[in-house]
Formats: structure tokens, C-alpha cells, sequence
């Protein structure tokens, strides 16, 4: 006893200052008792378990496995357990603290205190001389026969999770939670090896029979085998469905593995690295396994807190070990929280589940939660039983790295996310003490949210509070303003807090507040009138030529708003012409417009641009950007054939509906069906599903894949629920691989294949968002049932999605911007216009001459694009015309025309032009510098119509375009040569270039490049077309 | 000796705190740092928002790309030690670094080794060209797997980030690639602005001139400044002044003066004329077109581009490889790679010049029946010089065998993490994505610490 007592004192004086949690919590919450290590006695007689606050010893020798020790600490959990090899202590890790048990004698415990946070691994060495336990951070030894402290060392930066003995002892390795497995020299604490290769927490080490592999598992799913003299990696198993536990060597070539998922196999490992059999699994995580020596007997505990038991040999789960006397898991107590509706709201306004942060694909730091808490019992497990329950400290919640991190009690890279003062934090810290309740089955779920006042008029300058109110399923609601995220779609007229306090700016417009709460969202539409309005007689006087005049005039009444004039005949020539069919008027074009005073001659421009067979490639060539695939992923051939297929059906007028029902329910070979070649580049059912709904319906969809949109009321059912339609979908011939295009791939519809849900698994059935919830002959092709929907009149999505793309093609900009982009937080800038241009649309057969021609009748297309005083800030409402560049392809088009030299691209035809080209590969610095798409890019592939010194530095200095200009059998060499007078050259390069003729002043200014020293006709015709090209006039839509 | 107590930065940290003093016994101090720097949650062992500050903003990059997947045995990475069939048929040679050895295919590179950092342990999972290439080319795997042949972007690249982030400086593209651009090296949702500037042809070819940054040749100097005035007297299209009016034109006149400023600045001019440079420069960085790429790639950071990739192809050896790298491709990487680096450090531009030298991904241990090596992710080297990165040191290491990266284990996270961390862009911000999605920069990946010396 003197030794002991002076063994004590020894230790405790020889400790260092160091972190020393609370030494005693409070008793962990009913229910709350893991198992957190189990060891079996060198003798194999007895099995140790720490369960909760209390060690249980078990005689396994009999076949009822009664209990036959119990030692309680209560308020101290126990995290780990090592028998002597010798057999007369065990030694008991917990917070802070070693306690070495004389189990046979029955006597008290000798405590090892100093140590830091919790005790994760224990180890005696072989002659039971000395103990080693590890900390959150060092390893820590002593000599046992009289407590002298030996070499301690810093061994990780991070917990250490296990520790192993090689051999005689001398050499011990040891398991980080900075994802290191490291060798060291007992006696010295001299680092031998640092064996890296974990993505995550290293959990459970297990040294060979032989010695000479060291078995390592992680929470990374991996077990990796390391060979201990050269110090290098085996063949690692391949990945186990869980993180993994707890690890034990069957014998020489196999081991048996536990999970975080309650599984437990056995697995070869070396050359053959393969799971051999699963045992029957546990129901809830495991954290500790136990092997008997003669490898035939299983035990392991976890967090439900039974030990399960197995016969390895047979594979056959034995009788659980029975606890004295104990009360199961006791249910949660009435009133205590729910992680979904209580908990995880507070991690989700505290950002913790941010894209940024432990949302991430691979979480951060090892810890992960899914993103807009999609998963939110991956989240529970994630925080509650990962890695031995780590995060968590039921008995001493505040201990809780749950906590102390956002508080930054400890370093936390995401700083200070939670006060402590806070209902937040008290919320959490009750919830710990509670014992991490998931909830009650029958705990109502959040079925919306509604934000109050949801529309309202301000006055410039205003605030307002906003209060947002959850609803549940069982009909009651919460104020949840506190625990919502808030934004404003439109800053520069109002923006919100993060309390939802609006504040109005000072200027007239409307914008669109979201909250959104826990997955769901709505949004509240502020309104600021304009201060000073036209009177509505105003309005009435406006020259109105169609339907969409007046809507829009409608629209500028309430802001205020005036439009400017209309355009010259020149502007609306080159406009139109650029736009209907990606041309240039020719000079002759141009001077017969011009010249024709027939009160109706726009209108018949316009019904003869239309007729014009370049319509077809121009226009084909916008749904080519959004359909094409990269030849370089599906293959050249079959891209060459979808894209004549796109042509030919603009060649036809096609309309609409019939060319997206052709689209969507495509079937036959990429060789030779041109719409098929769509699912050979977009294969799984969710990138078609997506596709489609971003660019037929204008919904951006794919938000919901991994998670509820962030911005809308679109789930991850409704996705896979349209995913599901392109389920059914076999494929042969040739996949996506080198050489690409080889030979044919096959695809039809065959009746099976199905989309699961990612989160509950359960198999999707096709339907439609918001669309009907009817059963789909499971032997017919739902994507036909698909195509009808979307074409149906009354369809809300499809005529709207295509008549703002092509508004926007004309105009500019969509009426709702992105194109395809339509969602409640977005709404059209003129919503009256929209649904009448759809309808119209529809009414029409999806007509897309008819909706061209109905825009470009209109008065809004034929505005002079120079603002006036009141609408010059406008940029939506469409009170001009806005200038924009040509696409890529037209300006070189144009370039050609001007110059009279086409470009001759690979695999165009000589004269051919550049809005024929099939794919975006073809080299042209032009082409490229004007921000043709990339080659390869998956499509739908935007066009980006900005500027660029690169297109500026072209236009000017491009040898290829000097010599276009220079070219003797090009325009001005024509021009050059002919009999014309230099004004007369003149005249012919404005009209070729801006379709107008030249001003008195400009013709004088031109006429000078002709008296210029050293000019030659030909040499002054070039300098005025390429002044004429690089100027915003030519490069410009305008 | 610093306070034991806290870290480099000067703050304490939590680790440290808890082991106490006593946790210093039987360990170096560099070894605790090394350890520190490795525990998975110390916040910013380098501080991506921190490093380099205005330094870093002025440090531009010269990346050049083998394009195929080099051998890391036949380069910075030998192993006489491994087996016959593994080993391959070249020798290593000793370095300028005392221990450390190449291959006896890089000799001049070998005798200056002690400029440069070899990085011997990043490695990845992708043995697809077209995936290897996207991965070290903006540091973000491809979200589906693609084919061997696929060219694909999904991720904006090294090259157009920089572009991006510092844009375009008088006139001078911010990213330009010769001379092609690689399979990877575009801008994904960033724009057609942040392309970059492809410069093609022949720079060992006489008469050589960088495409439309200078007027061209046909036009005599008066007469081009005649055009252009007759330009600016012509252009009449009215533009708004008014910012909110957000007009095209009126960017289109600041494109076209910065334009103007460059093919008008004579330092410019004289950076993209490699004729410019004297003989016995040319000569060392070998009369070919790689090396005279590589003397332009660094004409064009003098004159201020930010990003240049050198893209060499080839260096798919899945046949013949100890001759190939015997040979004239090889020595010319040698001669020209060891030259830039050579150049930029007696002409003082090593500080402010990052160099990276790599492919998508190292070859098979196992020599194959063609005297080849095929695709193996799990093992490459890179080089890396410039901009802070220490001289002389060998990161990180392979198996005794070549077989697999065991110590100091990289990823392409990392080493994009550490590519823009020493450009002064902090890796982990978010960009916007077509869909309004976040996307992290780099998703997951931590500068090296050991590369900011």
C-alpha cells in the first residue's frame, strides 16, 4: 500500500502543467453508455468491456457469459482497455486519467492522472513491465512496479487512437487523428517512421501474428497493410462501406474488420485484397472488436452499447452479452429535442453546413455534414458516433468539440461561429446533456415556410422586418425569423440583413426578398414606385404596333419610365438582317430599302428575311451551342450528324414542339439519328434530366441534385422524379473511351432500370415537376410521355422557356435573365408579356418564324438603341434596344462580306460561311479571340458577349485580315479597279459595312485617304474598309 | 530560439498548448513544426490569404506541360535499387544537391539542381490523359470520368484564374500558351476573355513574330498611322458616357486604347520580338522551337504577362522510352528547361518567377514488352523553381521501388493550393458557376508548407 500510495504522489508530481479537463462530469444522460474498447484477457478467460462510466468484466469461458466484475467510475466514461500479458491488471482510459485495476484481487484502482482530454489507446509491453497510453496528442509511459514516469513525447497533432506493440516492445506504433500511423523507439520516444497514406483519422492498428505487417484502419474507409521493415504499403482492402472501427488479425492472411455502420467482415488481405464474408451486422456503429486467440470467437460493442458476439467460423451471430440488471436504452424523455427540427436549424444558421465549410464533398477537417442539411442522418451519425463518438461529451457537454470549436475554445479554422451567451449555444448544450437525441418517431416534419408580409409598396429609404413562420405536419408552426437566411435578388433596390430586416435603397424598381429555412423557401417582393411618373396619357400616345407594346409601355408607366425613338431604316435593316439570318444586307439590299418609301416595307423586309435560307444555319447554330456535344468526348461523326440534323430542322421551320419531342424521345444509332447522339454524350439519367429541364423548361434544376435548391421549392425528389424518365435507357456499341469515334452506340427504350433517391434509396417514379401524378406504363417510353407534357398548352415551363430565349436573341436580354433561369426568387421583369407571348406562341403551333416576326413587327425591336435622360439606367424594361456584338461566327460572316474574301474553314466548303461550321474545333484566332465556345466544353455553352483587348489587337493588327482587305480578287481590290469615283468607293464600303450611305462630313473625311502621300486607290480603298471595320459601328448590333 | 509556445505566426495553438513542455523531449523542432504542419486541422499552416500579400501580386508563372504523362523514373526520380524491369535501362547521375540524384537523361538540369525544388510525392488516382490533364491543369478532378482521347473542361485553369484575377495590364494578354493551348487550359465559366493568348508557329524560325500584337509588316508606319486616324475621325457611333447605360462601345474604346498603348510601347514590342535577344542567349537555351519558347515565355513575363505555358507533346512513352529519352526530345527539355531557369536567376527574375515543370502523371513501374512505360497516377515528379520555393531541396518521396508517393503525399489540391497561394489568389475563395453554385477554387487542398521557405 506505502508503494502504491508513494506511486501516486510520484506520478502526480512528476506530471506536467498541462491541459486537464474537468475532472469529473456529470453522470452521462439515461440511455447514453457506448462501448467504447473491449479486451480480451491474456488468458482468454475473461472479456472487459468500457461501457458508459463503468467497466464490465464477463467470464466467457462459460457458455451463458455471465458477468463477474464490475468497476464503476461514475461520471468518468471510459474510452479504453488493456489487459496486463500477464494478466493481473487491467488498465482503464478516461478523461484525463489511467486507472489500473488489480481485477483479481478486487482491489482499488491506482490512478495515472496528467494526462490530456481523452485516453484513446492503451498498451502494456510484452513482459507487462510497462503501461503506454496515449492522449490527445502524446504518449504517455510508466514503469508499473512503482509508477515511475518514463520518456512521454508529443506523438501526432491530433488524438491518438491506438497504439500497438511490435515484437519484444521495443519498438511501438501509434494512430493519429492527423491521419498518421508512426513508429517509434519505446525507450527513447525516437520517431523511426511516419507511414502515411490515411485520408482521415487513423482509428485501430493490429500487428501480424508473424510481426512483420501492421494492419491499419481508418476513418477513411481504408485498411491499409504495411510492411514493418521496409516500412512501405501493401495492397490496401478495398474500401469498407463505413469508416472502420476496430481491426484484428484472423491469422496470417485475413482480418476481421468492424464499421462505423454496425458491419463487421472478414478480408484477405496481400495480393488477393478482397472481402472474403460478411458476418451478421450489429444494429448500430461498432467501436471496438475483440478476437480470440484462436480466431474462432467475435466480440464487439458500439454505440447502441450491447456487445454482440459471433462464431467467425460459421459466420453465425451468438446470444448479445446481458448487462445486470440494467434498463434499456431508455426512450427519450418527453420534450427533449429533436436533432432535426432543433439542432441541425442551429448548425445551418451558424453556416457550419455551408458549401464553404463541413459541407463540402470531403468535408472539412475529416468532419462532414450534407449540404442545406439534405442527410440529416448522415448528419447525426456524423456528429454522434463518428470516431468513438469524439465530438461529443454527454456527461460534460461544454467539453464537447461540438462546442468548443464554434466557440473557439479551441482553434477552429471556421473562427467563431457560436457565442456562448446564446440560445444557439444553449440549444446544443442541452441537446448533448439529453444524450444526442435523434427524435421522437412521430416528430412532426417541416412541410414550408411563409414569409410575412409577402409583397408590399415601399417609399425610398424605408425598412421592414421580415418574420418567417415554419409549418409542420402536424399543423403547428414556429417563428424561425432567428434561424433563417435571407437575400435580395436586386441590391441596388433593396437589401436584407441577417436578422431579415429590409432596407430600401433610393431608387424605384422591384426586387425579390428569399428566406429560406432548413430546405424550404419563399420570398417576399418589394416594390418601390417611381417618384416622378408620366401621366397615363402619356402612355396612350405611345405608337403601339402589336401586343407587345403594350404590355411594355404597361410596364414603363409604373416605373416611370420613357422610351426612346425609334430607329433609322438603315439601323432596322442591318438589325434585322443580323439578326433574322446572321447577314449583312448587301449594298444593293441597302439601297433598295432605303429607297423604297412603301408605308409597309419593314414588315416585307422582314417577311423576306425570313424567307432566306441563311435563317437556317443562323438560327440552327443558337440550339447548336446549347445541344452540340464536344466531338472530342462523343465523337466526331456522330456531332457531325446531330448538327445536320439541327439544320435541317430549321430548314424546315420544324415546329418547336414536334423538334423537342423528336429530341427528348430520340432512339437508334449515333451513326446515323442525329438526336440520339444527346444520350450518348449525357448518360446517367440525372445530367439528361437536368439538361432538359435547363434548357426546355428554363429551370435550372440541377441544384436539387445534391440537396433541396437553395433558391426555389425544387427537392431532390422532383429531380429524380424527372431524371427517372430517361431511366429506362440501354445502350451498345461504343461507349465513351479511345478511339472516340469508332464504331455506333445503340440507344432504345427497354422497360427496368430505375433511379434511386440518393438519400432514402427508394426508386423513383417518373413525373414531371409540378406535373401530374400519374402512373406511366412501365412498358412504354416515359420520355414520351414526357414530350407530351411539355408540349401540352397549358404546359407552364416549355412555351415560356423558349420564347424568352428568343427574346432575349432579339432583344438583348431575356424577360427573365438568365435565360434559363425562371424561378420564384427571379421573376420575369414583365410578366404580363411573357405569358402573352407564350400563348401567343403556342397558339401559333410553336411557330418560330411567326414569334420572330411577331417581335421584330413590334415597336420595342425597332427603338433607336441611344437612351434619353429618363431611361438611361434601364437595362431590362426594354425601353430601348440594346447594342450588343455579334456572335462570333456572324462578325467573321461579316468580315468575309466586307472584304469580298471568305474565310475557307477546315471542313467548310469554299464559299461557305462560318455560321455552317459544325463544331467549335476548327482553328480561327478569330473565332476564338470573339469567344466562340470552347471546344471542350460540355454543352448547353453560353456565349460570352464581352469585350476584349485580345479582339481588339485582332481587328487591328491581324495579318489575316490585312491580307483579306489587300486580297486581289477581294472587294476593295474590285473597287480599286473599277470606274467608280472615290466618293463613290466610299459610298459602296459604308453601305457594305453599315448598310447606310456616308454623311457629307464622313465622305470628306474618307475622300482624304485618297490624297494621302504615297496612296494608291487600292491602297486608300483598304485604309477606309479597315477604318470602317474597326470601328464600333461595324462590330456592334446596334 | 523562437517560443516554443506558439507557431511561426506568433498565435498559440491548441496542440501545442496541451502537450506541455515536456512533449519537446527527443524531438527536433522542425520536426514538430513538420508535425504541425501535418495534423489535419491546423488552421492554415500557411495562410492562403496572408502569403506573399503585394509581393505575391507581382509574381508571375512559367508552366511548362509534357504533355503524355513523363517518366518519373527517367527524370527526377530514379531507382537503381529496384528490380530489373523496373529500374529501367538509364542510370541516375548525381546533382549540384549532395545525396540526391536524376536521371543520366537530364544532365544539365541535374548540375543545377540547386536552384530548384524537385517534388517527387504528389499523386492522384486519374490514368487517363484526358483526366490527368484536367486535374494538374486546374487542380479539380473531372466530375464524371472521361476517355483517354477526351479534351474537356469543367473548372477554369491556372492560367485563365490569373488571368481573371489580375487581368489584362497595358494592353499585354494576362495568359498566353504556345503553342497551343493544352487539353485543360481554358476558362470554363470565368469567359472567352480569360482564353488564353495562343502563339503559334516556330520561334526558332526566322522571321518570326508573335501574331496581332504588332502592327503588321505590310503596312508602312505612315500609312498606318493615317488609317488609324482616319479611324478615329470616322467612328461615329455615339456612346454613352453614363456608367449605368452599361454601353459596349464604350468598353470597346478601352480595349482598343490599351490595344493601341501596346503596339505603340516600344519595351513591349521589343519583349515579343525574340530576334531581339542576343545569339549566344538563344544558343544556350538550344536553337529549337521548345527552347525558344521557353527564352519567349520569358521575354513575355519580363514584359508583363502574368501566365505563359510552354505545351510540349509527346512524352507518352508507351513504347521505346529509354531511347526516346536518350535522345534529341529529352536534351532539348534539358538544355532549355536548365537555361530558364539559369536566365531568370542571373537576370534577378527568379524571386517574382514561378516555374513548374510537369505532366499529367508519372509511368508504370513495370517496364512493358515495348521498352515502355504506360500510364500510373500514383507516382510523378515536378519540378518547381521561383517565387520563394526553396533551392536545392528534394519534397517528399517515393517508395524504395517507385511504386507509390510515401512521404509528405500531395495532391493536385495541394499543389494548385500552393500554384496560387504563391500568386497571391486565395485558393479556397468561391467562385460562381453558371448556376449561381459556390465553387471553391480549389476544393480541398492546403499550400505546401515546405515550398514557402
Amino acid at each position: 500500500m506505502e508503494k502504491l500510495r508513494s506511486f501516486i504522489f510520484a506520478v502526480i508530481a512528476s506530471a506536467a502543467a498541462a491541459y486537464v479537463p474537468a475532472a469529473r462530469g456529470d453522470s452521462p444522460p439515461a440511455g447514453y453508455h457506448p462501448v467504447f474498447a473491449t479486451s480480451l484477457s491474456p488468458d482468454q478467460k475473461r472479456l472487459a468491456v468500457a461501457r458508459g462510466d463503468t467497466v464490465w468484466v464477463f467470464d466467457v469461458q462459460s457458455a451463458e457469459r455471465p458477468v463477474s466484475a464490475k468497476l464503476s467510475t461514475p461520471g468518468e466514461m471510459v474510452f479504453s482497455l488493456s489487459w496486463s500479458p500477464d494478466g493481473k491488471w487491467l488498465a482503464s482510459g478516461g478523461a484525463g486519467k489511467v486507472r489500473v485495476w488489480d481485477v483479481a484481487g478486487g482491489k482499488a484502482s491506482i490512478e495515472l492522472n496528467g494526462l490530456a482530454g481523452r485516453v484513446g489507446a492503451l498498451a502494456f509491453t510484452k513482459d507487462s513491465s510497462v503501461l503506454l497510453a496515449g492522449d490527445e496528442g502524446s504518449v504517455r509511459q510508466w514503469r508499473v512496479s512503482d509508477g515511475t514516469a518514463l520518456p512521454q513525447w508529443t506523438a501526432h497533432g491530433d488524438s491518438v487512437l491506438a497504439i500497438e506493440l511490435i515484437g519484444d516492445g521495443a519498438v511501438l506504433a501509434t494512430a493519429g487523428g492527423d491521419k498518421l500511423v508512426k513508429l517509434w523507439e519505446r525507450e527513447s520516444g525516437k520517431l523511426v517512421a511516419t507511414l502515411e497514406g490515411h485520408a482521415a483519422q487513423v482509428t485501430a492498428l493490429a500487428v501480424s501474428p508473424d510481426g512483420k505487417h501492421l494492419a491499419s484502419g481508418g476513418a477513411d474507409r481504408e485498411v491499409r497493410v504495411w510492411d514493418l521493415s521496409t516500412k512501405e504499403k501493401g495492397e490496401s482492402l478495398p474500401p469498407h462501406p463505413a469508416g472502420v472501427s476496430d481491426l484484428a488479425w484472423l491469422n496470417g492472411e485475413k482480418v476481421l474488420t468492424a464499421c462505423e455502420d454496425g458491419s463487421v467482415r472478414v478480408a484477405v488481405v496481400g495480393k488477393e485484397r478482397r472481402f472474403e464474408r460478411t458476418l451478421p451486422a450489429a444494429s448500430d456503429a461498432l467501436y471496438a472488436l475483440a478476437l480470440s486467440a484462436d480466431g474462432k470467437t467475435a466480440y464487439a460493442g458500439g454505440h447502441d452499447g450491447e456487445v454482440y458476439a459471433w462464431s467467425v467460423e460459421k459466420s453465425a451471430a451468438e446470444k448479445k452479452l446481458a448487462f445486470a440488471a440494467e434498463p434499456s436504452g431508455a426512450p427519450s424523455p418527453p420534450g427533449s429535442l429533436s436533432f432535426v427540427n432543433d439542432v441541425l436549424p442551429v448548425l445551418s444558421k451558424a453556416g457550419c453546413n455551408a458549401g464553404a465549410c463541413h459541407a463540402k464533398p470531403m468535408g472539412q477537417s475529416g468532419f462532414r455534414l450534407s449540404v442545406f442539411a439534405y442527410d440529416p442522418r448522415s448528419d447525426h451519425r456524423a456528429i454522434v458516433k463518428e470516431i468513438r463518438g469524439r465530438r461529443v461529451t454527454p456527461n460534460a457537454p461544454e467539453e464537447s468539440l461540438l462546442l468548443r470549436k464554434p466557440t473557439m475554445a479551441v482553434d477552429h479554422g471556421g473562427g467563431r461561429r457560436l457565442k456562448k451567451a446564446s440560445d444557439a449555444y444553449a440549444t446544443l448544450v442541452r441537446w448533448v446533456r439529453e444524450g444526442m437525441p435523434y427524435g421522437p418517431t412521430g416528430t412532426p416534419t417541416l412541410v414550408g415556410v411563409e414569409v410575412s408580409p409577402k409583397e408590399q409598396r415601399y417609399t425610398k429609404g424605408a425598412a421592414q422586418p421580415l418574420r418567417v413562420t415554419a409549418k409542420y405536419s402536424d399543423a403547428s408552426t414556429r417563428d424561425v425569423t432567428a434561424l433563417s437566411d435571407f437575400s435580395s435578388n436586386e441590391k441596388s433596390v433593396a437589401t436584407v440583413d441577417e436578422t431579415g430586416v429590409v432596407k430600401v435603397a433610393d431608387v424605384p424598381g422591384e426586387a425579390v426578398i428569399v428566406a429560406r429555412y432548413m430546405g424550404m423557401v419563399d420570398v417576399s417582393r418589394v416594390t418601390v414606385p417611381a417618384d416622378d411618373l408620366l401621366p397615363d396619357a402619356f402612355y396612350a400616345s405611345l405608337p403601339a404596333n402589336n401586343f407587345i407594346d403594350r404590355h411594355i409601355h404597361e410596364r414603363l408607366k409604373v416605373l416611370g419610365l420613357s422610351p426612346s425613338d425609334g430607329c433609322t431604316d438603315a439601323e432596322f435593316l442591318r438589325r434585322a438582317s443580323l439578326d433574322a439570318t446572321g447577314k449583312l444586307p448587301s449594298p444593293e439590299q441597302a439601297r433598295a430599302f432605303l429607297a423604297d418609301d412603301s408605308p409597309r416595307k419593314r414588315e416585307k423586309l422582314i417577311d423576306q428575311l425570313l424567307s432566306d435560307p441563311a435563317w437556317a444555319d443562323h438560327w440552327a447554330g443558337k440550339w447548336a451551342d446549347l445541344l452540340r456535344p464536344n466531338p472530342f468526348r462523343a465523337g466526331v461523326k456522330s456531332v457531325y450528324l446531330l448538327d445536320q440534323w439541327l439544320r435541317d430542322s430549321f430548314r424546315q421551320n420544324k415546329p418547336y414542339d414536334r423538334f423537342v419531342r423528336e429530341l427528348i424521345t430520340a432512339r437508334g444509332s449515333t451513326h446515323r439519328d442525329g438526336p440520339v447522339v444527346v444520350f450518348r454524350d449525357k448518360r446517367e439519367p440525372a445530367d439528361i434530366g437536368a439538361f432538359v429541364a435547363q434548357v426546355f423548361l428554363g429551370v435550372r434544376m440541377e441544384c436539387a441534385r445534391c440537396h433541396h435548391h437553395p433558391n426555389e421549392k425544387w427537392s431532390q425528389e422532383d429531380f429524380y422524379q424527372l431524371a427517372a424518365f430517361f431511366a429506362p435507357l440501354k445502350r451498345k456499341g461504343q461507349g465513351i473511351s479511345a478511339p472516340i469515334s469508332g464504331e455506333a452506340e445503340f440507344v432504345w427504350f427497354a422497360p427496368g432500370g430505375g433511379v434511386s433517391h440518393p438519400v432514402t434509396g427508394e426508386t423513383m417514379k417518373p413525373k414531371a415537376p409540378d406535373g401530374p401524378a400519374d402512373a406511366i406504363d412501365a412498358a412504354r417510353d416515359p420520355r414520351e410521355a414526357l414530350a407530351s407534357w411539355m408540349t401540352r398548352p397549358d404546359n407552364p415551363f416549355f412555351a415560356r422557356a423558349a420564347v424568352n430565349r428568343v427574346w432575349a436573341e432579339l432583344m438583348g436580354r431575356g424577360i427573365v435573365h438568365p435565360v434559363d433561369d425562371f424561378r420564384a426568387s427571379n421573376p420575369p421583369t414583365n410578366g404580363p408579356l411573357l405569358d402573352a407571348l407564350a400563348k401567343d406562341f403556342a397558339d401559333h403551333g410553336y411557330d418560330l418564324k411567326h414569334l420572330v416576326r411577331t417581335i421584330m413587327r413590334s415597336r420595342a425591336y425597332q427603338r433607336s438603341s441611344l437612351p434619353n435622360e429618363r431611361n438611361v439606367a434601364d437595362s431590362r424594361n426594354f425601353s430601348r434596344w440594346y447594342r450588343r456584338r455579334p456572335a462570333a461566327e456572324v462578325l467573321l460572316d461579316a468580315v468575309s462580306d466586307v472584304t469580298g474574301v471568305r474565310e475557307r474553314l477546315p471542313g467548310g466548303t469554299p464559299d461557305g460561311r462560318a455560321v455552317q461550321m459544325w463544331n467549335y474545333r476548327q482553328e480561327s484566332d478569330f473565332l476564338d479571340a470573339f469567344s466562340r465556345p470552347n471546344a471542350s466544353a460540355d454543352p448547353p455553352c453560353e456565349r460570352d458577349g464581352a469585350g476584349s483587348v485580345v479582339q481588339a489587337l485582332h481587328l487591328m493588327n491581324s495579318n489575316r485580315l490585312v491580307s483579306k482587305i489587300a486580297d486581289s480578287t477581294g472587294q476593295a481590290a474590285a473597287l480599286a479597279a473599277s470606274k467608280k469615283t472615290e466618293k463613290e468607293i466610299v459610298e459602296e464600303l459604308y453601305l457594305l459595312a453599315y448598310s447606310r450611305p456616308p454623311t457629307e462630313e464622313e465622305l470628306s473625311i474618307a475622300a482624304t485617304a485618297f490624297s494621302q502621300p504615297g496612296a494608291t486607290r487600292q491602297s486608300a480603298t483598304e485604309d477606309v474598309m479597315w477604318a470602317l471595320i474597326n470601328s464600333a459601328e461595324f462590330v456592334f448590333n446596334h | 530560439m523562437p517560443d516554443p509556445c506558439c507557431n511561426c505566426e506568433g498565435t498559440p495553438r491548441r496542440d501545442f498548448l496541451k502537450l506541455g513542455l515536456g512533449g519537446l523531449v527527443g524531438l527536433g523542432f522542425v520536426d514538430l513544426l513538420r508535425g504541425r504542419a501535418r495534423a489535419s486541422d491546423t488552421p492554415g499552416a500557411v495562410d492562403p490569404r496572408a502569403a506573399g500579400g503585394a509581393r505575391a501580386q507581382g509574381v508571375n508563372c512559367i508552366l511548362i506541360w509534357l504533355d503524355g504523362g513523363p517518366s518519373h523514373y527517367e527524370t527526377f526520380d530514379p531507382k537503381p535499387d529496384a528490380p530489373e524491369g523496373v529500374r529501367g535501362e538509364l542510370k541516375p547521375i548525381p546533382t549540384a544537391v549532395p545525396g540526391v540524384h536524376f536521371c543520366e537523361a537530364i544532365p544539365k538540369l541535374a548540375s543545377v539542381a540547386d536552384k530548384f525544388t524537385v517534388i517527387r510525392s504528389v499523386c492522384h488516382k486519374d490514368p487517363n490523359h484526358g483526366g490527368g490533364n484536367h486535374y494538374m491543369m486546374t487542380g479539380a478532378p473531372t466530375p464524371v470520368p472521361v476517355g483517354c482521347g477526351a479534351f474537356v473542361t469543367f473548372h477554369p485553369s491556372f492560367g485563365s484564374v490569373v488571368s481573371w484575377k489580375r487581368g489584362v495590364r497595358d494592353g499585354i494578354p494576362a495568359y498566353v500558351s504556345m503553342p497551343e493551348m493544352s487539353r485543360s487550359g481554358g476558362p470554363n465559366f470565368l469567359g472567352g476573355k480569360h482564353a488564353p493568348f495562343v502563339i503559334k508557329g516556330s520561334p526558332n524560325s526566322k522571321g518570326f513574330r508573335v501574331r496581332d500584337v504588332s502592327l503588321p509588316a505590310e503596312i508602312a508606319a505612315g500609312r498606318e498611322l493615317g488609317r488609324r486616324q482616319l479611324q478615329q475621325s470616322l467612328d461615329r457611333l455615339k456612346r454613352f458616357a453614363d456608367a449605368a447605360a452599361e454601353d459596349p462601345a464604350v468598353d470597346f474604346d478601352s480595349h482598343y486604347r490599351q490595344a493601341l498603348g501596346l503596339v505603340t510601347s516600344k519595351s513591349a514590342q521589343e519583349a515579343f520580338d525574340i530576334s531581339k535577344e542576343p545569339d549566344e542567349v538563344r544558343e544556350m537555351y538550344g536553337r529549337n522551337d521548345f527552347g525558344q519558347r521557353l527564352l519567349l515565355a520569358r521575354r513575355l513575363v519580363e514584359a508583363g504577362v502574368s501566365f505563359v505555358t510552354c505545351y510540349s507533346g509527346g512524352w507518352d512513352h508507351h513504347t521505346k522510352l529509354f531511347e526516346s529519352y536518350k535522345g534529341s526530345k529529352v536534351a532539348e527539355l534539358d538544355r532549355g528547361l536548365s537555361a530558364l531557369i539559369v536566365d531568370l536567376d542571373r537576370r534577378g527574375l527568379l524571386d517574382s518567377t514561378l516555374v513548374f515543370c510537369l505532366g499529367e502523371f508519372g509511368r508504370t513501374p513495370k517496364v512493358n514488352k515495348d521498352a515502355g512505360r504506360d500510364h500510373w497516377p500514383h507516382a510523378m515528379s515536378i519540378l518547381a523553381a521561383g517565387a520563394g520555393t526553396p533551392r536545392g531541396y528534394v519534397l517528399g518521396a517515393t517508395d524504395a521501388k517507385g511504386y507509390h508517393a510515401s512521404q509528405d503525399i500531395h495532391s493536385p489540391e495541394d499543389f494548385a493550393a500552393t500554384l496560387y497561394v504563391k500568386m497571391g489568389i486565395d485558393p479556397n475563395q468561391h467562385l460562381y458557376a453558371n448556376a449561381s453554385r459556390p465553387v471553391q477554387l480549389v476544393s480541398g487542398g492546403t499550400p505546401i508548407r515546405e515550398l514557402f521557405a
